[in-house]
């Protein structure tokens, strides 16, 4: 029988071994939602909300961009509702250097840089838009997918067909909206409109 | 290295070898060889197919030693694409198997009568210059297998494709890698044509019986190199991001910041991006059995290429550049990372350099040659290339040419070459160095990142934004210094951040010579370089008119930031005050 999923808070959860992890991948580059408390700055965002440690932060990600604009300081800038927050390790390349926050040649691209005049917030809760390319993508994809992402249904079920079939042999289980369900039903079952948001949260296990 | 070689083509009787000492040239290499050639040796105004241009092949400075990333390979001359000097460098074998050989330059000279075309063979007995017109109009790859059948699979070829045959002022200079395949390739500014105007198809060298060359005080030089090899691996870039997904890793960086030229540079986002960036790229390789991470010379240590196999899991190509990728994906509007390795293979294969030839079909695509997007009617034009048809050759005559055969107005072209991968109004700085470097826009031209440590021109406060001109300025002198290392450039990662290691590589230097180069000699070497190669092209006619990005870049702005570039030219014109 078919089955309506994905409307309800808990959607999608797949438990899965680590090494399967990295079929995920693909999604970070892309971008996922996540809710959260927004107009906070992207260091709290990050940190106090994501459980992104300080020092990972301060090290490693290298280059952050909000709105597609290059940021310099992560303590200052705020995140507003509907923000499109992409993160990377530091980059090759002229433009990469150029690109790094408070680098050295940061002012090659000052043009674009962001200011904050640029962008107003208002605290509350609201839907962000992360991207994580690179390094950080398989370092915090397993951070963001034990928390859940919101995926458009178009995309979710876009994504889950191609999963090859070795996939679903070894996922541990399957749950939709609390509820255990087999690959086979997951195939069934009828997403809402293409354009909502749905949650997906992995669970990775020995 | 004390020797120089020079081939006279055009000699009476055919090609004549001479061996001379280093001369007035001794103490350089790469760039400032090529460009100190150049700048004393060619008339400026000569045609660059005539007899009097030259083509300079130089190692680096520590080619053929044992330092590591020691391996790029300069060829100069005057270019037939912008008509100033030119230098443009390849990793692949041949640096270090002519630095092996002894050799500090080949100069290819004259121009030889008739059609006839030669082979060149150097190894550790001398040099032999033999006509063989059955290698006319092979592709690389052919021509490589053949040699190899000939020759045997120790040696290393430096070659034309049918591109350089024919002339054309978009045809590159072919080096084979390690696995003995024609990959690498000095490709900017048609450098390939002056070869084929010499009438050599191709050079064969063989360094066996030959040995590593050894430094004057080796202790140090171990001691040196170990401590450079040690801070290019620590460091996150050099260690971790180039060799897991190439340069390709900054297609996704570029096209979030809104500066990835996209569709001929209406656009600064190529929203499908994600499709040929690098983690998909390197996701593709592993997953048919190719290699992700691959050195393209013995000596590497970043290994920033892979194996690119096509979906039967063969291979295709070597792992496409950010470059490449670009100027066959965001440029044209492909998001087929298949069809992109395709084109890349194709470009190697005929011998074409792959910007300008991807830029070349994105401005014929805006002639409406073909649709935006079609990566089918992509790979036919650039077929025309190689089969040397009316169209494919002036595809194969650079993006300034096609665009005024075509009629476009929007033709991305400084000094007619083509730009590289990153629009010059999302990051103004680098376009300040499009516009000025004496090659024609090159985003290498201003890529040695060690500014912050050379201290060159004075401490410039990075987040002022009059600060463009000084850090394009300081860019383009480090920049030349490191080309006449031999040293890749993707070392400059690691020095800008690690003082230690940009010591570890003057104490490389120092310790093999018995120098005692200091920072400040690196920026004079640095500056003469860009001297000589300033003074060439003002002799050739350049002036500051030509040290402009093309009008639309001010005129047009660019989705999503929607800015214009908004550098003046007065300031432009002041970077080279110094």
């Amino acid at each position: 029988m078919e089955k309506t999923g994905g409307k309800g808070l808990e959607g999608l959860n797949l438990s899965v071994s680590p090494e399967q992890a990295a079929r995920f991948h693909p999604l970070m580059q892309e971008g996922f939602l996540v809710r959260a408390e927004i107009g906070c700055t992207i260091k709290t965002l990050l940190c106090d909300q994501f459980g992104v440690s300080p020092d990972y932060l301060e090290t490693r990600v290298q280059t952050v961009f909000l709105n597609g604009k290059p940021v310099d300081d992560v303590d200052s800038a705020a995140v507003p509702a509907g923000a499109t927050l992409a993160l990377s390790a530091a980059m090759p390349g002229l433009v990469g250097a150029t690109l790094r926050r408070g680098g050295y040649y940061a002012a090659m691209r000052s043009d674009i840089t962001y200011r904050k005049e640029d962008i107003h917030t208002t605290k509350g809760k609201g839907l962000v838009r992360i991207k994580l390319f690179n390094l950080l993508g398989p370092e915090l994809a397993p951070t963001f997918l034990a928390r859940g992402i919101w995926l458009r249904s178009s995309r979710l079920q876009e994504f889950l067909s191609r999963l090859p079939d070795e996939f679903w042999t070894r996922c541990r289980a399957i749950h939709l909206d609390g509820t255990a369900i087999t690959a086979a039903a997951l195939r069934r079952v009828i997403w809402p409109d293409s354009v909502e948001p749905v949650r997906l949260s992995v669970t990775l296990a020995e | 290295m004390d020797k120089i070689l020079r081939i006279d083509m055009g000699a009476e009787g055919g090609p004549k070898v001479t061996t001379a000492p280093l001369g007035e040239y001794a103490g350089l290499g790469g760039r400032a060889f090529t460009s100190a050639v150049v700048s004393k040796e060619v008339p400026p105004l000569c045609h660059p197919l005539g007899a009097d241009n030259k083509l300079v092949i130089a190692p680096g400075l520590l080619s053929g030693t044992a330092a590591a990333m020691s391996g790029r390979l300069s060829v100069g001359c005057k270019s037939p694409l912008t008509g100033g000097i030119k230098e443009a460098n390849a990793g692949g074998q041949a640096s270090q198997v002519l630095a092996r050989l002894g050799y500090a330059a080949v100069i290819l000279e004259g121009k030889p009568k008739g059609d006839v075309l030669y082979k060149v063979l150097i190894n550790k007995d001398g040099v032999k210059v033999i006509p063989d017109n059955s290698l006319c109009m092979l592709g690389n790859y052919d021509l490589v297998d053949k040699m190899k059948t000939e020759y045997g699979d120790k040696i290393t070829c430096i070659s034309i494709g049918p591109a350089g045959e024919m002339k054309l002022p978009n045809s590159s200079v072919a080096i084979t890698d390690m696995e003995l395949r024609p990959t690498r390739h000095a490709g900017r500014g048609g450098v390939g044509a002056v070869m084929g105007a010499k009438g050599v198809k191709v050079m064969v060298l063989d360094d066996t019986g030959m040995k590593m060359r050894q430094p004057k005080d080796p202790e140090k030089f171990k001691d040196a190199n170990k401590r450079f090899v040690d801070g290019l691996r620590k460091h996150p870039v050099t260690g971790e991001g180039l060799p897991a997904y190439g340069t390709n890793v900054l297609t996704n960086i570029i096209n979030e910041a809104g500066a990835y030229p996209t569709k001929n540079f209406m656009w600064g986002r190529f929203d499908t991006c994600h499709k040929i960036s690098g983690e998909t790229q390197a996701e593709t390789e592993k997953a048919r059995g190719g290699v992700e991470t691959h050195g393209c010379h013995r000596g590497c240590v970043i290994r920033c290429s892979g194996i690119y196999m096509n979906k039967d899991g063969h291979y295709l190509t070597k792992q496409p550049e950010y470059e490449t990728v670009w100027a066959f994906g965001g440029h044209c509007h492909i998001d087929d990372l298949d069809a992109i390795a395709m084109l890349d293979r194709l470009c190697d294969d005929y011998g074409l350099d792959t910007i300008e030839t991807g830029v070349t079909i994105g401005v014929a695509m805006e002639a409406g040659l073909a649709k935006f997007g079609d990566a089918q009617a992509a790979i036919n034009l650039v077929k025309e290339v190689g089969k040397g048809t009316p169209l494919g050759r002036i595809l194969g005559s650079g993006a300034a040419i096609a665009g005024k055969v075509f009629g476009v107005e929007r033709v991305p072209v400084v000094k007619n070459q083509a730009l590289p991968a990153y629009d010059p109004r999302g990051v103004q700085g680098i376009g300040v160095t499009y516009a000025t470097t004496p090659m024609g826009a090159d985003h290498t031209a201003g890529y040695a990142i060690a500014t912050n440590i050379l201290k060159v021109g004075g401490f410039v406060d990075p987040l002022k934004p009059q600060g463009q001109i000084e850090l394009s300025r300081n860019l383009q002198i480090a920049t030349a210094a490191v080309d006449s290392t031999g040293m890749c450039l993707f070392i400059a990662f690691a020095l800008l951040d690690q003082p230690d290691t940009f010591q570890a590589l003057l104490d490389i230097i120092n310790a093999f010579y018995g120098l005692a180069l200091t920072a400040d000699g690196v920026t004079e070497l640095g500056k003469k370089v860009l001297k000589m190669e300033r003074d060439f092209n003002a002799r050739a006619g350049f002036t500051k008119e030509q040290d402009r990005l093309p009008e639309f870049f001010k005129k047009e702005s660019l989705p999503p930031h929607n800015i214009t570039f908004m550098v003046k030219d007065e300031e432009l014109d002041s970077l080279f005050n110094w």
